[in-house]
């Protein structure tokens, strides 16, 4: 297996197991090639979309003729135009994506397989993919182009990155979302550990130019459970603040805090239509995009 | 009172800081671990630190408690309950007195042995238990106290092998006699010692009865000897082993009647016999054995607690005195499986006749019609200084007087001995001389002559008095009136003690009175024994009223068939026409003693040993029974009593009962050195430190936070529940 690009984060068995798999847009979304997904524009497809008036300059191969016998009036078939999807994936670097509990891997390294395994399915579907990193501020836009190639130089970016110290997830969001002018599929991939209220915001900025969102809330189990047997000295990732604390004394209030935390997320993007979806970083990340696509396939019938 | 078997490890409670001096002294060496949510665990510590305080309050004080009650275990606090124990600094010497019932229920078998070798080894243990300046006396409480060692000693071995060489009594006991007697040997001693009484019995309430009598009639009690005092109840330790069973079986023969109580040749002996049970209701096989054969065997059923009659009829039986036995299964206390007793028969009732040919010509023809009954004999006066009146059921004197001194001092003690003496005045002497004979139911006033025309009288029995001693009575066909006619009469002067006019002449003159003498009796006739006097000897009823008055005295004077242990009678009742040069064996060989009052009134003082006693007569070789006796059977009920009735009766302040020796061993050591509390004190110290550890991880065993409530799918879709 390489060492740079996808084969740093997927091995030829892993990538074989997501060969099948697609991953599709649940709106309409505008690309720039014909593909399998529908556009928000009318076209040559085969699928009829509407009526509209005819008018001086159309084809007239398109005057629906039964039409004009019936009601004696020019109308022109439209039909469905389809085309390819683009998938920006969002990857959070910020410091609290640099811890990892155990002997798996850190979130922001989970983070980065996960983005490789979205960006393989996207491309083996003839889909384009392209890749924001950020952290403390936006670190690289890399453009979403139809190819293994461009991919490969994006991971090989990406893997060029380590963890930030800070984060300003919120107010990179913002920036991204006025950056994609065309309806598109975005990805975030982060932790969330943000001020939630601005994050919701910029999730919903997304949403509000038309985009469809998926969040992969990417947390460590210990961030989940607090399931540690020690009092120890803590230290914040980011601010480097610190705290001595027993997590056993506190174990049950900070598992209510963080409960209400991901609920405010989950409840925020059911709302919002948004695709939202809790990652335990101790999960084969294989695994999840399999059962995530399969899933997503299966609701989409 | 607590105290410290070991009070240096008093400062072992200090330990009880630590727990605050961690705390407090606790240098944070923690490890810094980098954490992505620190405002989540900000927020948690905020939230919980109220709770958090509490808990950990909760910590430290049940680990505080914890090391303070390992240090009071280590410590071996000792809960005393005497108050005269001395302090813990020192030990008190003891004087102790050991108390060993010895009656015959202590040999009831339980499975680990009989009651009394478990009392004999429990003693043992008490003194085993002394230290080597202790005292101790023993006493045995039987039917009497017997005192073992009687003054208290500290020869520990001598008095073990004194114990062990006991062996159980015959007979019933008193306890509080006996512990009267041991205390009066406790308090002779010096009095700076602790005095403690062990009574060792089998728990059955009848040797108790004595403190529950006592109590009721505290004041009228006035023999210091056997009284207890209230100091003494109040200040000496008594511990009591109460060995016996709990829910005792036993059955037993409880006693036998015998009837008629004189029997002749032929006829049949009814046996009522009483059976006792207790315990659970069963059914009793009786048997009945005589001569060392058995004569009868009946079932009865009894009930628990109750006593049943069952009826023998024993025929056949030849002339003498036979040993009889009533027997029941054996059981766990044997002793009191047989009851033996003694069945005499007579062939006859042989009689003598004392007086001149011419007075008792009459008289020997109507009881000897026959020439050769040999049953009775006549002799002259004289020869009653010689013969053996013993050997006849009935003396007759026909006008004997005046007699010799030796004469009469003979018949009054054969009398006295149970022999009918029937005196038929003559007219050799005159009035004066029937005074040397004191036992005469009255002394003759003078002679009536009677005329003719006034001669004919009929004879009317004067109907027995209330509290009447000497009786008479004579069946008659219905419609018969006996007459006889009178030439003369003897008058009499007033009655003597224990006289009655038994018949009269016509309506008021006395034909015949009677007295009880001793275990006889004496009667008298106001008329002489041939035709001079009356023609009462020539009447149809002269021997059917001699005849009654022959078996009614001999039947008077009849022994029982058994006596009761312990029991203290005058000889004649017991033996018949017992002489100062009998010897009367016991059943184990030795000789019975047998006292005289002083007035040659002979009795048995004690009867110590149950069994068939056996006398020798002077001159002759071959023993005969004469008496059986045997343990009374109130100890066979074994009706127990509660450790709370004992405590009501005997009054005893400090009073401690044991069920068994291992009870008693142990209420011996919680009273001497107090109770252990150290095994509690562990016991509470386990308990703190599981419910320590149990507190200490309840927070991670319960307390399910909202991210455990939620289901995160393979899929990453959470679903809250």
């Amino acid at each position: 297996m390489s060492d740079e690009g996808i084969g740093a984060f997927l091995n030829p068995a892993q990538m074989s197991k997501l060969n099948r798999l697609v991953l599709n847009s649940r709106y309409v979304v505008e690309g720039t090639l014909a593909g399998r997904h529908r556009s928000a524009q009318k076209g040559a497809s085969t699928e009829f979309a509407d009526h509209r008036s005819y008018m001086p300059g159309d084809d007239l191969k398109r005057i629906d003729w039964k039409v004009l016998g019936r009601t004696d009036k020019y109308y022109i078939r439209r039909y469905q135009d389809e085309t390819n999807l683009r998938v920006y994936l969002l990857v959070d670097r910020s410091g609290s994506m640099n811890y990892t509990s155990g002997d798996h891997k850190t979130k922001f390294n989970y983070a980065c397989t996960l983005a490789a395994a979205i960006g393989y399915v996207v491309l083996k579907a003839r889909d384009a993919v392209g890749m924001y990193i950020y952290g403390e501020k936006m670190d690289a836009a890399l453009p979403c182009k139809n190819s293994f190639n461009e991919l490969n130089n994006s991971l090989k970016i990406l893997q060029g990155y380590k963890p930030a110290k800070g984060t300003a997830g919120a107010d990179v969001m913002h920036q991204i979302a006025e950056t994609i002018n065309r309806r598109a599929m975005v990805v975030i991939i982060s932790d969330l550990l943000d001020d939630q209220p601005e994050i919701i915001k910029a999730i919903a900025h997304f949403r509000k130019n038309l985009h469809d969102v998926i969040v992969f809330h990417t947390l460590d189990p210990v961030e989940l459970n607090l399931d540690l047997r020690r009092g120890a000295e803590f230290e914040d990732l980011e601010t480097g603040e610190r705290m001595i604390a027993d997590p056993r004394a506190m174990a049950k209030e900070y598992k209510d805090l963080m409960g209400a935390f991901i609920e405010d997320y989950r409840k925020a993007c059911s709302e919002m239509k948004v695709d939202y979806r809790l990652v335990k970083t101790d999960e084969p990340v294989d695994t999840f995009v399999r059962a995530y696509l399969e899933e997503r396939k299966r609701l989409s019938r | 009172m607590l105290v410290f078997a070991n009070p240096a490890f008093l400062w072992a409670l200090t330990a009880a800081a630590i727990p605050l001096m961690l705390h407090m002294f606790q240098r944070r060496r923690t490890v810094v671990t980098p954490f992505p949510t620190l405002r989540f665990l900000k927020a948690a510590q905020k939230r919980s630190s109220s709770r958090v305080r509490f808990e950990n309050f909760l910590l430290w004080l049940l680990r505080t408690l914890l090391l303070l009650t390992l240090g009071f275990a280590f410590a071996l606090p000792v809960l005393r309950t005497t108050t005269t124990g001395g302090s813990w600094l020192s030990r008190t010497r003891r004087d102790v007195a050991i108390v060993l019932d010895a009656s015959y229920s202590m040999n009831y078998e339980l499975d680990r042995g009989k009651v009394f070798e478990i009392c004999k080894d429990a003693a043992v243990g008490v003194i085993e238990g002394l230290f080597s300046g202790d005292r101790v006396c023993v006493y045995v409480a039987a039917d009497t106290p017997v005192p073992i060692i009687e003054k208290p000693t500290t020869e520990h071995a001598t008095v073990i092998q004194a114990i062990r060489a006991l062996t159980c009594q015959p007979g019933t006991s008193k306890l509080d006699e006996t512990v009267a007697i041991a205390l009066r040997a406790l308090e002779q001693q010096d009095g700076r010692r602790e005095r403690e009484v062990y009574i060792l019995t089998d728990g059955q309430a009848l040797p108790w009865q004595g403190f529950r009598d006592a109590a009721k009639n505290e004041a009228q009690t006035d023999d210091s000897k056997v009284k207890i005092s209230r100091e003494q109840r109040d200040k000496v330790s008594f511990f009591a082993l109460l060995g016996g069973a709990q829910q005792p079986d036993n059955a037993y023969p409880a006693d036998v009647k015998v009837s008629p109580s004189l029997m002749l040749l032929g006829q049949t002996a009814r046996l009522n016999v009483r059976v006792g049970a207790i315990g659970t209701a069963k059914q009793i096989t009786v048997a009945v054995d005589v001569g060392g054969q058995e004569r009868g065997r009946r079932s009865v059923s009894a009930d628990a607690g109750t006593e049943t009659s069952v009826e023998f009829a024993i025929g056949g039986l030849e002339p003498g005195i036979h040993i009889a036995k009533i027997t029941t299964p054996q059981d766990a206390l044997p002793e009191d499986d047989d009851f033996q007793f003694l069945l005499r028969v007579r062939k006859q009732l042989p009689v003598l006749i004392a007086g001149p040919q011419e007075a008792t010509r009459y008289l020997k023809a109507a009881l000897a019609p026959g020439a050769t009954d040999d049953s009775v004999r006549q002799i002259d006066v004289a020869e009653l200084e010689s013969i053996d009146l013993r050997d006849y059921q009935a003396v007759f004197l026909c006008d004997v007087f005046p007699v010799s001194g030796q004469a009469v001092m003979r018949v009054e003690e054969y009398a006295k001995n149970g022999g009918v003496v029937i005196v038929f005045p003559g007219d050799r002497a005159d009035v004066a001389a029937y005074a040397d004979m004191k036992i005469l139911p009255a002394q003759p006033k003078g002679t009536e002559e009677i005329p003719v025309e006034l001669a004919a009288r009929p004879l009317k029995r004067i109907p027995n008095q209330k509290d009447q001693v000497v009786n008479f009575n004579l069946s008659l066909p219905p419609g018969s009136v006996p007459t006889v006619a009178l030439k003369r009469i003897m008058t009499f002067n007033a009655l003597q003690e224990n006289s009655a006019v038994l018949i009269t002449a016509g309506d008021d003159v006395p034909f015949m009175i009677g007295r009880a003498v001793g275990r006889g009796r004496v009667f008298m006739f106001g008329t002489g024994a041939n035709r001079d006097w009356s023609s009462f000897p020539l009447t149809a009823f002269f021997l059917p009223v001699v005849h009654q008055l022959i078996r009614q005295g001999a039947g008077a004077s009849v022994q029982p068939p058994h006596l009761a242990l312990g029991a203290t009678v005058p000889v004649n009742d017991a033996v018949p026409n017992y002489r100062d040069d009998d010897a009367i064996a016991m059943p184990s060989g030795a000789q019975l003693l047998i006292k005289d009052n002083g007035n040659r009134e002979f009795f048995i003082e004690n009867l110590t040993e149950p069994g068939i006693y056996t006398r020798t007569k002077a001159g002759a070789g071959q023993p005969e029974p004469v008496l059986a006796v045997n343990t009374d059977r109130f100890e066979s009920r074994l009706t127990p009593a509660t450790a709370e009735e004992l405590t009501e009766w005997t009054g005893f302040k400090k009073f401690l009962t044991a069920k068994d020796p291992e009870e008693l061993t142990r209420l011996i050591d919680e009273y001497r050195n107090g109770r252990s509390l150290a095994e509690v004190f562990l016991w509470i110290a386990l308990f703190l430190a599981l419910l320590e550890w149990w507190f200490a991880n309840r927070a991670l065993r319960t307390q399910t936070g909202a991210t455990e409530k939620m289901t995160v799918d393979l899929a990453g879709k959470v679903v809250t529940s």
